[in-house]
């Protein structure tokens, strides 16, 4: 019980941070069919910068500065960048976000180096939210689910309230029509790639203060938001969250378990049998957590090949 | 009549392959093996990329499948089996070929930028798993074995191995090339350009998808057994990220239209890390910089850039292209030497070295660069790099206009959008 709940737990807070960066994905992927490879890099860059930062202005300072910095970075690649390669398809395009992430990588390595940073939470933040069979809950951790929330209910509110809202969906399902209509679409197009790289940015200021905070970061994460945008259906926004909130449950959950397959097989009494077989028979869920995101894609690629809530490509 | 001048060319570059590796030095045969092997699996990449339009960002697992099971029959034949040294490749061809199947019947359900998150997410599934598969892929040591001596050839030397890795390259390569010839080559550029109409044709397109990313993925098991056996060692950091990013970084940049363009690519950046890996810790920097530049300006890369101005070179006025290419010629390596002066720099100052002196000396102490001692707040620090770009830069947009003047509108670069594999 005790396992489950702090799993439960560890798993959607977990679940929300990446729903947080592939929510900016698959919005921009939505809207103008670029897949940003430099997406996760982005994440990284606002730890990174929320890092820089803090180091004067406080922790508040870099979680308010670190956002807007990756933002103006996001919509000067989106206004610059993109349009000189968009005449030559979506795979260029693709390729460019490739090497931009590649460049921030290295940029990062540059300058802060090869080894992970001290970026902290604050003393103030450093404290148990409660405690749960005998052990102490952080609090941030909650903190990182709550700045999620409320991102996306904000965001949500933006988007079906507002009059702005009407014209960033009116962009995304026709946008020849929108701009025959008096709209300024590029301006549009250049402020949602910025609104997207800014939540991933805010994404990395606020987690890069609990979990590592490395030049790797970006690509460990990414991997596991593009998994993500894969099996909910690349363009949905629900299709992300549930699929978010299903890989960090997955993941929090396999952590905890030493199951096998020849655990599996003992049910049906071939236990020994696969046991003497050895290799992938005994391997245990919890050494082999970081792979369930990815068997999980495959499955979801048999059973549905256009991701949970996707439209057929 | 283009064939029979690109077979002569590549003749002539054979021989040169041949003749040349006795009289160097070991580290220079080791490098030339080393280009070898990442010119195949650059082909065979670019058989996917290029030719089918399908972008993979996770062909190092086929790479490193590859180079694991050569291992494995090295260790066997160390263990007694009476297997030729010199065919070991073919454990790698099969492996390639398999792992190939299984994961492109994946991948290949879904085209465009899903088919290159699939791929990716397939490679980093290997290399989440293979540390902890320590019978198949020796844990996170990895595995190694000994080359056996066969039919007379000890296998000792690096030169050995070149001609074996060459044998194999060169054979590989022009399979490649012979099999764009076929007409299920043919098919797999229509495959690229229009899937739809594939389909109304009566092919199965899923499954010609599946059979070309397995011939790609059998040519990568290729390169990574000729790896293995030159390295005599490999562990899962084979199927890291890195070596996926470094096969499209190297195709695209020598161009992934033209056949024998990821091979210029290959060499290009598999002998600059050879010659500079030891000058600067920057060169991965250098590498994106420089990917990211060919994509915004040169979309064809080096080797599509070649092709059409050898192809067009009876209409080209050289006479007047010549002063404007020279320009630009040092425009680009004036904007090269600024970028680097600056990388260099930061390198130096927010590195941990600096950082000590800095605590020591108080104030900003000067730093060593290219033999010159600089003040990193004096003017003329900043102002070197800043003159050397801007000049650069200026000659550049100058050469670039004179250019475009002298071959008139026939090629600019706004052409009509060539869609290449986009999710449609």
């Amino acid at each position: 019980m005790e396992f489950a709940i702090i799993s439960t737990l560890n798993g959607v807070t977990y679940g929300l941070l990446l729903f947080m960066v592939s929510a900016g994905l698959t919005l921009i992927f939505g809207m103008m069919g670029v897949l940003n490879f430099a997406h996760a890099s982005f994440y990284m860059l606002g730890a990174y910068v929320a890092y820089a930062v803090s180091s004067v202005l406080g922790f508040w300072g870099g979680l308010a500065v670190a956002p807007v910095v990756v933002g103006i970075v996001g919509m000067l690649i989106e206004r610059f960048l993109l349009p000189r390669v968009h005449a030559h398809g979506h795979a260029h395009e693709l390729l460019l976000t490739f090497g931009l992430a590649l460049i921030i990588q290295e940029l990062i390595k540059l300058f802060f180096g090869d080894f992970p940073v001290s970026y902290q939470m604050p003393g103030a933040l450093r404290f148990s939210a409660f405690t749960i069979f005998g052990s102490d809950y952080p609090f941030y951790r909650l903190f990182i689910g709550g700045v999620a929330v409320v991102m996306f209910a904000l965001l949500w509110l933006l988007l079906t309230r507002t009059r702005t809202g009407i014209v960033v969906r009116a962009a995304e399902r026709l946008p020849a029509m929108a701009e025959a209509l008096g709209h300024n679409i590029p301006v549009v197009f250049m402020a949602v790639f910025g609104t997207g790289a800014a939540l991933a940015g805010l994404a990395g200021a606020v987690a890069g203060a609990f979990y590592p905070t490395n030049p790797n970061m970006g690509l460990e994460l990414g991997v596991i938001v593009f998994v993500v945008v894969v099996v909910g259906g690349l363009g949905s926004l629900k299709g992300s969250l549930v699929a978010s909130l299903l890989i960090g449950l997955f993941s929090s959950f396999a952590v905890g378990l030493d199951w096998s397959l020849a655990s599996l097989f003992g049910l049906v009494g071939l236990g020994d049998w696969a046991r003497a077989i050895g290799g992938l028979m005994t391997l245990k869920l919890s050494s082999i957590s970081a792979t369930i995101p990815f068997a999980l894609m495959l499955l979801v690629l048999l059973v549905r090949p256009a991701g949970l809530m996707g439209e057929r490509n | 009549m283009g064939t029979v001048r690109t077979l002569s060319l590549l003749a002539a570059l054979l021989a040169l392959l041949i003749a040349v590796p006795p009289f160097l030095d070991l580290s220079w045969q080791n490098a030339l093996v080393n280009v070898l092997i990442a010119s195949l699996f650059a082909l065979a990449f670019n058989l996917l990329a290029g030719q089918a339009g399908l972008l993979s960002f996770g062909h190092a697992a086929y790479f490193g499948v590859g180079a694991f099971a050569a291992l494995h029959l090295m260790i066997a034949v160390e263990d007694g089996l009476a297997f030729p040294t010199p065919l070991l490749p073919l454990a790698g061809a099969a492996a390639g070929f398999l792992a190939g199947l299984v994961a492109g019947y994946f991948a290949t359900m879904r085209s465009g930028v899903y088919f290159a998150l699939v791929t990716l997410a397939i490679a980093e599934l290997l290399h989440s798993l293979a540390p902890h598969l320590a019978g198949t892929f020796g844990g996170e040591a990895g595995i190694s074995s000994m080359r056996m001596p066969w039919g007379g050839i000890v296998f000792g030397s690096m030169l050995e191995v070149y001609y074996l890795t060459l044998g194999w390259v060169v054979l590989c390569g022009l399979g490649l090339w012979a099999y764009t010839r076929t007409p299920f080559g043919r098919l797999t550029l229509a495959l690229r350009d229009n899937e739809q109409r594939v389909r109304f044709l009566g092919y199965d397109a899923h499954r010609s998808k599946v059979v070309v990313f397995a011939i790609s993925a059998m040519a990568s098991g290729v390169a990574g057994s000729l790896l293995a056996i030159s390295n005599e060692t490999a562990n899962y950091s084979l199927f890291a990220t890195d070596v996926s990013a470094q096969v499209v970084l190297q195709t695209f940049v020598g161009g992934s239209t033209v056949f024998f363009g990821p091979v210029i690519g290959a060499a290009i950046f598999t002998l600059f890390s050879f010659l500079v890996s030891d000058l600067t810790r920057s060169w991965l920097f250098y590498q994106g910089l420089i990917f990211v530049l060919v994509m915004l300006y040169a979309p064809t890369g080096i080797g599509g850039i070649l092709y059409g101005l050898v192809r067009n070179r009876r209409q080209i006025d050289w006479s007047r292209l010549a002063w404007p290419a020279l320009q630009s010629v040092v425009g680009g390596l004036l904007v090269a030497g600024g970028v680097v002066f600056l990388t260099e720099s930061a390198a130096v100052l927010f590195g941990q070295d600096y950082a000590a002196r800095r605590q020591g000396a108080g104030a900003l102490p000067a730093y060593d660069l290219f033999g010159v001692s600089w003040n990193p707040v004096g003017v003329l620090t900043w102002l070197v790099p800043a003159i050397l770009l801007l000049g650069g830069v200026a000659l550049l947009v100058t050469g670039r206009r004179q250019i475009d003047g002298v071959k008139g509108r026939r090629d600019a670069p706004t052409a009509e959008p060539a869609p290449l594999g986009g999710a449609s």
